[in-house]
C-alpha cells in the first residue's frame, strides 16, 4: 500500500519530532544544506542560490558532555548545547554554516565552531551593533561580501532577479505566519502558543517554498477550529531569549494561560518584518536585518542631533511595539523569559518592566537555565501570576 | 610605576571639579582609543566606570553596589563592573549626587554616556540600562569584529576602516551638537599622535619583559596599564611617565633584576584578575611564580606606522583596528580562528617562554571567559604548556576561593615541572 503523505499539523509534528530527517533527504537528492544561527544570517541569499537554510538549535534533553572542553559553563546554555551537538556529529549533514554577530557568545561560538568542526563552507557576518548611518552603509558592504562568498561556494551568480524572487518567497512566508498569528486573536485563540512554536520550528527546518505550502495547509486546518485550546482567563505575551522547543510554553499553557503573542526569536521576531521592495534589493535587506529585527542585541541609533534623553521617552521608542502587540492580541499579561547568562536580554529586564508598569500591563520575570528540570519550580510562579491577572 | 596610577586616580577629582564648574564630562566605556582622543580634543573630562569597578572592588564598597543592583532587578550574572556601576548610579539617585562613601571622590552625573561595541555586549547594554538613573544622552562607538577567515578577503580591512571613520565622524557631529562647539581638528591631530606615542612606548616596555628574569610582574602591568586603557588624567604627563618606566625596566633588564627572585616559573595570566584579592600574586611570587605576560585585551597594539595618514579619524581607526586584528595574519597562518583573545596567548606563551597559564574564568564576564577553554586546549596541543583554571570574579569577592587556588598552585608546580621535561623531549625551545 502506498504511503499516505501527512499534511498540515500532522506533518508539522513529524518534522518537529525529527527535524533533520527532511534535511537528510534533501541532501541525498543533491541539495546543499546550510545551517544558520539566529536572526541575522540573510536567508534570502541562501534560497536564491538554491541552498537550503536550516536553523541550528540546541537540545535541552541531551546532556552536555563535549562542549565543556570548548565553552565554559558560565556562558549561554543554549549555545553550549548547540556546540555540543555539533561536536557529537549531530549536524553532520550540513554542507556549511552561516553565523552572525548575534551576541558576543554567539560570535565566539562561530569561531569555536570553526576551530573544531570542519565544513566545506562557513561564513561569519559581523553584523553591526548600531543603526547609525555608517552602520547601515557598512552592513550593505558586508552583504555584498557575503554574496561573493556564496557565489564562490556554489559557482553560481546571484543575480538581482534571483534575489528578488527569494525575497518574494520569504516575504510570502512571513505574510503567512502573520496570517497564522491572526488566528491567535480570538478568545480562545484558534491555535495554542505551543502549537505555534512547533509550526515555526518546522518551518525553520525545511526549504521556504515547502514551508509556504505547509503553512497554507496548516492555516486552513486551524481555521476549521478543531485545534483551539480551551478559553483561559490569562492571555499572555512572552518576551525573551531563546526558545527552540515547546517545553516552556507548554508548561505556561498548562498553568492556566493561553500564550497569544510573543516577542521571541522563534516567533514574531523572525517573521513579522518583511523585506521592503527597493531598487537595489540589498537596501531592503539591510533595512530589515539591521533596523527592523527586534532583538535587543541591536542598539537603536541616537540621531546625531539628538542631544536630550529622557528615560520614559527612550523606553517608549524601544518598546512601543510590545504595547501594540498586547493591544492587538488582547494580552492581559507579559512574561519576561530569560535564559541564564543571556546578557543582552538580562540588561533589558528592569527597563522593560518599567515600561510595562507605566502602561499598566501586569508582568513577571522568569529566568531558567535551558533545562527541563528548571520548569517545575517555575510552574508555581506562573500559576500564581495567571491567578493574579485572570 | 606608582606615579602612573596616581595620574589616573586624579581623573576622578578632575571630573568632579569639571562638573562643578559646568564643563562637560562623560562616563565612558573602555574603547581602545576610539572615542578617547575625540573626547579629549573636545574638552570632555572622561571617567571610566569599568576602572571604577576595579577601584570599588579594591576599596571593598563594591559589595554594597552589587547588592543594590540585584535589588533593582538586574540578573546577578551580569558583568560585575556593570552591576557595581548600576548599583552606584541607583545610590546616586538616593543621595541626590555622589554617595558619601564613594572612593576617590566618586563619579558625578555626566553630560553624556559613551558605550562601545568592542568585545562585549555589556558595554553598550549597560550604558543603555543606566538611563534608568541618569537622563544623559548616549552614543555607542562601533568596532568591527571580522572573522579571521573573512578578514583575509580582499577589501575587508579597508571597508572596516572606512566604517569606523564614518562612524567616528557621526560621533563628532553628535558631540558638536551636544556641546555646542566645533571640533578643534588641530588639537585632535596632536592628541591622536600623543596616544599613538604613548601606546608605542608602553608596547616597548612589555617587549622587555621577555628577558630572563622578567623585570616586571603582572601586578605592575595592571597598575601601569590604566594610563593607556583608561586614558584620563594628563596625557602628556602619562607619556612622560611611560618613558620613565621604559628607562626603569631597561635598567632592570641590563642589571638582570627580576620582579621575582628566584624566578622558578614564568606564567601567563588570562584574563582579568581578582581585583579584590591581588595579594594572591604576592603569595605566588613567594613560591617563585613570575607572571611575565597577561590579559591580551589590556595590551597596546602591535606598532603600526600611520604617519602617512593625514586624517586623524583614520589614524584613530587604524590604531584601534590594529589592536584588534594585529594577530589575525599569524592566527590564519597557524590555522587558528580565534584571532583575538585566544590566539594571542599562543604567541605570548611562545615569545615569553611561559611554563604555565593561570586562567581565571569569571562568573560575571562572558567576554573574559568565552575563549579560555580554547586557550587551554591550544596551549597544550601546540606548545605543551599546561593551564591552571581558577574560577572567580572581578568584583564579587564571594566567587573566589583564595585558599583553594593556593592548594591548586602547589599541585600545579609538579605539572609545570613535568611539562618542562615533555617540551624538552619534543624539542620546544624552553
Amino acid at each position: 500500500m502506498a504511503k499516505v503523505e501527512s499534511r498540515g499539523l500532522n506533518r508539522v509534528k513529524e518534522i518537529y519530532q525529527d527535524r533533520a530527517q527532511r534535511a537528510r533527504e534533501l541532501k541525498a537528492e543533491g541539495k546543499k544544506i546550510i545551517g544558520y544561527l539566529h536572526l541575522y544570517p540573510v536567508l534570502e541569499m541562501l534560497t536564491a542560490l538554491d541552498l537550503v537554510p536550516y536553523s541550528m538549535f540546541g537540545d535541552m534533553r541531551e546532556p552536555i558532555t563535549k562542549a565543556d572542553a570548548a565553552l565554559p559553563t558560565m556562558v549561554c546554555p543554549f549555545l553550549r548545547s548547540l556546540l555540543d551537538l555539533g561536536l557529537k556529529g549531530k549536524y553532520d549533514f550540513l554542507d556549511g554554516v552561516v553565523m552572525a554577530h548575534m551576541c558576543e557568545v554567539g560570535e565566539k561560538l562561530a569561531h569555536v565552531w570553526r576551530t573544531y568542526i570542519d565544513l566545506p563552507y562557513s561564513y561569519f557576518i559581523d553584523t553591526p551593533h548600531t543603526t547609525y548611518r555608517a552602520s547601515l552603509n557598512h552592513h550593505k558592504e558586508q552583504l555584498k561580501e557575503f554574496k561573493k562568498s556564496l557565489e564562490e561556494f556554489t559557482g553560481k551568480e546571484l543575480s538581482q532577479e534571483r534575489l528578488r524572487e527569494a525575497i518574494r518567497l520569504h516575504n510570502e512566508q512571513r505574510a503567512l505566519v502573520r496570517e497564522l498569528y491572526e488566528l491567535k486573536k480570538p478568545d480562545p485563540p484558534l491555535i495554542s502558543g505551543t502549537e505555534t512554536i512547533r509550526i515555526l520550528i518546522a518551518l525553520m527546518s525545511i526549504p521556504v517554498q515547502e514551508g509556504n505550502d505547509l503553512l497554507r495547509q496548516v492555516i486552513s486546518e486551524v481555521k476549521q477550529g478543531d485545534h483551539a485550546p480551551e478559553k483561559k482567563s490569562a492571555r499572555l505575551l512572552i518576551w525573551g531569549s531563546m526558545m527552540d522547543n515547546t517545553a516552556l510554553v507548554e508548561m505556561i499553557e498548562s498553568a492556566g494561560a493561553n500564550v497569544v503573542m510573543d516577542d521571541i526569536w522563534v516567533g514574531s521576531q523572525a517573521y513579522f518584518p518583511d523585506v521592503e521592495p527597493t531598487d537595489d534589493p540589498l537596501d531592503g535587506l539591510v533595512h530589515r536585518y539591521l533596523e527592523e529585527l527586534k532583538c535587543p542585541r541591536t542598539f537603536p541609533a541616537t540621531s546625531v542631533d539628538s542631544t536630550k534623553k529622557v528615560y520614559m521617552e527612550d523606553l517608549g521608542r524601544r518598546f512601543r511595539y510590545i504595547k501594540d502587540y498586547a493591544e492587538r492580541w488582547n494580552a492581559n499579561g507579559v512574561i519576561l523569559e530569560t535564559i541564564r547568562y543571556c546578557d543582552i536580554h538580562g540588561y533589558d529586564v528592569p527597563a522593560l518592566r518599567d515600561y510595562l508598569d507605566s502602561i499598566g500591563l501586569p508582568n513577571t520575570h522568569i529566568e531558567w537555565d535551558y533545562s527541563e528540570a528548571a520548569l517545575a519550580p517555575l510552574r508555581t510562579r506562573i500559576q500564581a501570576f495567571t491567578e493574579v491577572i485572570g | 610605576m606608582r606615579p602612573l596610577r596616581a595620574n589616573i586616580d586624579k581623573t576622578y577629582a578632575r571630573a568632579v571639579e569639571a562638573s562643578k564648574v559646568g564643563k562637560p564630562t562623560a562616563w565612558c566605556m573602555v574603547n581602545w582609543w576610539e572615542a578617547d582622543p575625540i573626547l579629549y580634543a573636545m574638552g570632555v573630562e572622561a571617567v571610566y566606570p569599568e576602572n571604577y569597578g576595579a577601584v570599588c572592588a579594591a576599596d571593598g564598597i563594591a559589595q554594597v553596589h552589587l547588592e543594590r543592583c540585584d535589588a533593582e532587578g538586574f540578573p546577578n550574572y551580569l558583568c560585575g563592573y556593570a552591576r557595581n556601576c548600576i548599583g552606584y548610579a541607583a545610590r546616586m539617585k538616593d543621595f541626590g549626587g555622589v554617595p558619601p562613601d564613594a572612593p576617590l571622590g566618586g563619579m558625578e552625573k555626566p553630560t553624556l554616556l559613551v558605550g562601545s561595541s568592542a568585545l562585549c555586549d555589556a558595554r553598550y547594554k549597560w550604558v543603555q540600562a543606566l538611563g534608568r538613573y541618569l537622563d544623559a544622552p548616549l552614543w555607542t562607538v562601533e568596532l568591527p569584529h571580522p572573522g579571521v577567515k573573512e578578514w583575509q578577503r580582499k577589501g575587508v580591512h579597508e571597508e572596516d576602516i572606512r566604517f569606523m571613520v564614518n562612524g567616528l565622524r557621526e560621533f563628532v557631529t553628535f558631540l558638536e551638537n551636544l556641546l555646542n562647539k566645533k571640533m578643534d581638528w588641530d588639537k585632535l591631530d596632536e592628541t591622536v599622535n600623543d596616544f599613538m606615542a604613548l601606546n608605542r612606548v608602553w608596547y616597548e616596555v612589555n617587549e622587555l619583559r621577555k628577558a630572563r628574569p622578567c623585570p616586571m610582574h603582572s601586578r605592575d602591568f595592571w597598575t601601569c596599564m590604566t594610563a593607556s586603557l583608561y586614558p584620563g588624567g594628563d596625557l602628556k604627563e602619562s607619556l612622560k611617565l611611560y618613558r620613565d618606566l621604559l628607562a626603569e625596566v631597561k635598567d632592570r633588564v641590563e642589571k638582570k633584576i627580576g620582579a621575582v627572585e628566584p624566578e622558578k616559573y614564568r606564567l601567563v595570566f588570562a584574563e582579568l584578575p581578582p581585583w579584590h584579592d591581588l595579594k594572591i600574586f604576592d603569595e605566588l611570587a613567594e613560591r617563585g611564580w613570575n607572571f611575565v605576560i597577561e590579559s591580551w585585551a589590556y595590551h597596546p597594539p602591535k606598532p603600526i606606522d600611520l604617519s602617512n595618514v593625514s586624517d586623524p579619524l583614520e589614524r584613530i581607526a587604524g590604531q584601534t583596528y590594529q589592536w584588534f586584528t594585529g594577530y589575525y595574519k599569524d592566527a590564519w597562518e597557524n590555522g587558528e580562528h580565534m584571532g583575538y583573545f585566544a590566539y594571542p596567548y599562543l604567541e605570548f606563551v611562545r615569545d615569553y617562554q611561559c611554563d604555565g597559564a593561570f586562567l581565571h574564568p569569571l562568573f560575571s564576564c562572558r567576554t573574559a571567559t568565552n575563549h579560555l577553554m580554547v586557550v587551554q586546549d591550544r596551549l597544550m596541543q601546540k606548545l605543551k604548556v599546561p593551564s591552571m583554571v581558577v574560577e572567580g570574579d572581578i568584583v564579587d569577592l564571594k566567587a573566589f576561593d583564595h585558599a583553594g587556588a593556593m592548594r591548586k598552585a602547589e599541585a600545579f608546580e609538579e605539572i609545570m615541572d613535568n611539562y618542562k621535561q615533555i617540551r624538552k623531549e619534543a624539542g620546544i625551545a624552553w
